[in-house]
């Protein structure tokens, strides 16, 4: 199937993700944010204001996906992210990076969607799940809640249309990641890289995208420790979209107005059936 | 929230720590009959490392921040005493590194007993203390507060130094980063080469946004900074830092008295809101090592 043909003069479309990862991360854990634990205090305190600064500075569009917990325990951040005009969307209740099991996952995508919606007063259009994890009912629940798109899976390099159900409108849109190699986590978690050194590898694998499926999504969490909240790490990002800003027809779209696009695509739009 | 300004002059202080950590980080991985072999690297620290990190202090006119078990302070009084002489910070680290999450009703008294026996070596009574493992219990803070501490330095989640409220009593933290600490780069065994490239991107991004640096060392010979080339490479990097306009380095007890002179608005005890959820909600604890 030839790719799929982005909006005119559109040579790649960029994706910006912020995954929120609040205190959530360790309390669904029954972790104490103190110490060692107390990375996920930083977001709130920090690292989304100072991401939002860089995405304003730049004028580009970005989805902030946050924990329903951590809208509860930061009500002002997450009002502030939807104020500034960036689009807030679901990321599990409290990270809950396990399998969940019966009616737990559905009465949890169900709570964390409330507390957003009351929150802002505008309805959520996507969702990311927590850790990548998802069951046969995930997306079912999503269409019910009326998602227009999940930002979870791992299998291919644009977005697609994703089927659940015979029914004519079960279907999602998915718009895939990578968090092996397009997630600053991998690097800061996993071996410590510095950020010049992620900067030059993310800028390697944007040199490729636009030369092939010209479809990019980078996952960034505005944490301290494993994430990019802090200054230097933030720079690098500066310096990231910086990048992809100067090539030209490089344009920044979020989730939203992406998968608004691809609901227009109809046929174009490749289809992955589990139906 | 924003409410942290530096003293005149300053554009970002610098906040160099060192986890002292000698042969208790050995003990307990194994006994005091067998701090031979390759845990000996404690030693070393105090063999070696010490002086040559003494001097490099000494010849770039840093006064520095020593976290000290009680227990390595005992064993090292002299090196104590001569790191408090050059005008140092000794501050307080448990008796012998415990992890202060496990200690139950007893923490408050290993607490106690390790700032006596601190003071009593040092000759000055710590008032800033860091976390072993920087594993805190819910009621860590509230004790080291209680007790008289000015300030704890374990968290890792702002930019500036700020102040809790545990139950009336205010206690500053000064929060520090994983990214320009040694300990974590040198366990998961990278060059110094490469450590340095990433306190270069991370020290200039600060300088730039006007932070605190808190910069995070250790004695020993294998998570630590004192080899030869080591600390030929902090030489390097010191020099840099002080090549910046507007560096101050700073140290703890001069940051908590700063902090406390700002009238910032302080936080709530984080572990309130943690308690709270546990009640309430249903958690995976068998998971909380993963990530």
């Amino acid at each position: 199937m030839a790719p799929v043909p982005f909006p005119e003069g559109c040579r790649c479309a960029v994706l910006l993700g912020f995954d929120f990862d609040g205190t959530s991360h360790e309390v669904g854990r029954g972790i104490a944010p103190l110490g060692i634990n107390s990375w996920g205090r930083y977001p709130g305190k920090r690292g989304i204001a100072r991401h939002m600064d860089l995405l304003e500075k730049h004028g580009v569009p970005a989805t902030f996906f946050v924990p329903g917990y951590d809208a509860e325990q930061y009500p002002a951040v997450v009002k502030d992210i939807d104020r500034r005009g960036f689009e807030v969307a679901a990321h599990g209740y409290l990270h809950e990076a396990w399998d969940l099991e019966g009616d737990e996952e559905e009465g949890l995508l169900r709570k964390t969607d409330r507390i957003l919606q009351d929150l802002l007063g505008k309805p959520v259009r996507g969702w990311r799940s927590p850790s990548g994890r998802k069951s046969e009912n995930t997306m079912g629940v999503l269409k019910s809640l009326g998602y227009l798109y999940d930002s979870s899976e791992k299998d291919f390099d644009q977005p697609y249309r994703i089927r659940f159900g015979k029914g004519a409108q079960d279907y999602l849109i998915e718009l895939p990641n990578n968090t092996y190699s397009l997630d600053d986590f991998a690097f800061y978690k996993f071996n410590l890289a510095p950020p010049s050194e992620v900067l030059e590898h993310w800028k390697s694998e944007f040199d490729a995208v636009i030369r092939a499926e010209r479809f990019f999504v980078l996952t960034i969490h505005p944490r301290s420790g494993w994430g990019s909240g802090t200054p230097g790490r933030t720079q690098a990002l500066d310096r990231m979209i910086g990048y992809m800003k100067a090539q030209p027809g490089v344009k920044f779209f979020s989730c939203t107005q992406m998968a608004q696009w691809c609901l227009k695509q109809g046929a174009a739009l490749e289809e992955l059936s589990f139906a | 929230m924003s409410q942290w300004r530096w003293p005149a002059g300053v554009r970002c202080g610098v906040f160099l720590s060192v986890n002292f950590d000698a042969e208790s980080h050995d003990l307990r991985s194994t006994t005091e009959n067998r701090l031979y072999g390759r845990f000996a690297y404690g030693r070393y620290g105090t063999r070696a490392g010490f002086p040559r990190l003494r001097a490099l202090l000494q010849k770039h006119g840093i006064g520095a921040t020593f976290f000290v078990a009680a227990a390595d302070a005992q064993r090292h009084a002299e090196h104590v005493r001569a790191l408090a002489g050059d005008g140092h910070e000794i501050a307080g680290r448990g008796l012998a590194l415990e992890d202060l999450s496990s200690l139950g009703n007893a923490e408050r008294g290993v607490l106690e007993k390790s700032r006596d026996l601190l003071a009593t070596i040092s000759g000055m009574s710590p008032v800033g203390f860091r976390a072993p493992g920087y594993n805190l219990s819910v009621n860590t803070l509230g004790h080291l507060a209680a007790l008289g501490f000015e300030y704890d330095a374990s968290f890792q989640d702002d930019d500036y130094p700020y102040l809790f409220d545990l139950g009336g009593r205010r206690l500053v933290e000064i929060p520090i980063c994983f990214a320009l600490e040694d300990g974590p780069a040198y366990s998961g065994r990278h060059s110094h080469l490469r450590l340095m490239k990433t306190w270069r991107d991370e020290f200039d991004a600060m300088h730039e946004a006007g932070t605190l640096v808190p910069l995070t060392l250790h004695l020993r010979g294998d998570i630590g900074s004192t080899r030869a080339a080591r600390i030929a490479a902090l030489d390097e990097f010191l020099s840099h830092v002080k090549s910046r306009p507007g560096v101050r380095f700073m140290q703890g007890r001069e940051l908590a008295a700063h902090a406390r002179s700002l009238g910032l608005t302080p936080e709530p005890d984080p572990a309130t809101a943690h308690l709270e959820t546990l009640k309430v909600t249903p958690y995976r604890g068998d998971i909380s090592g993963k990530p």
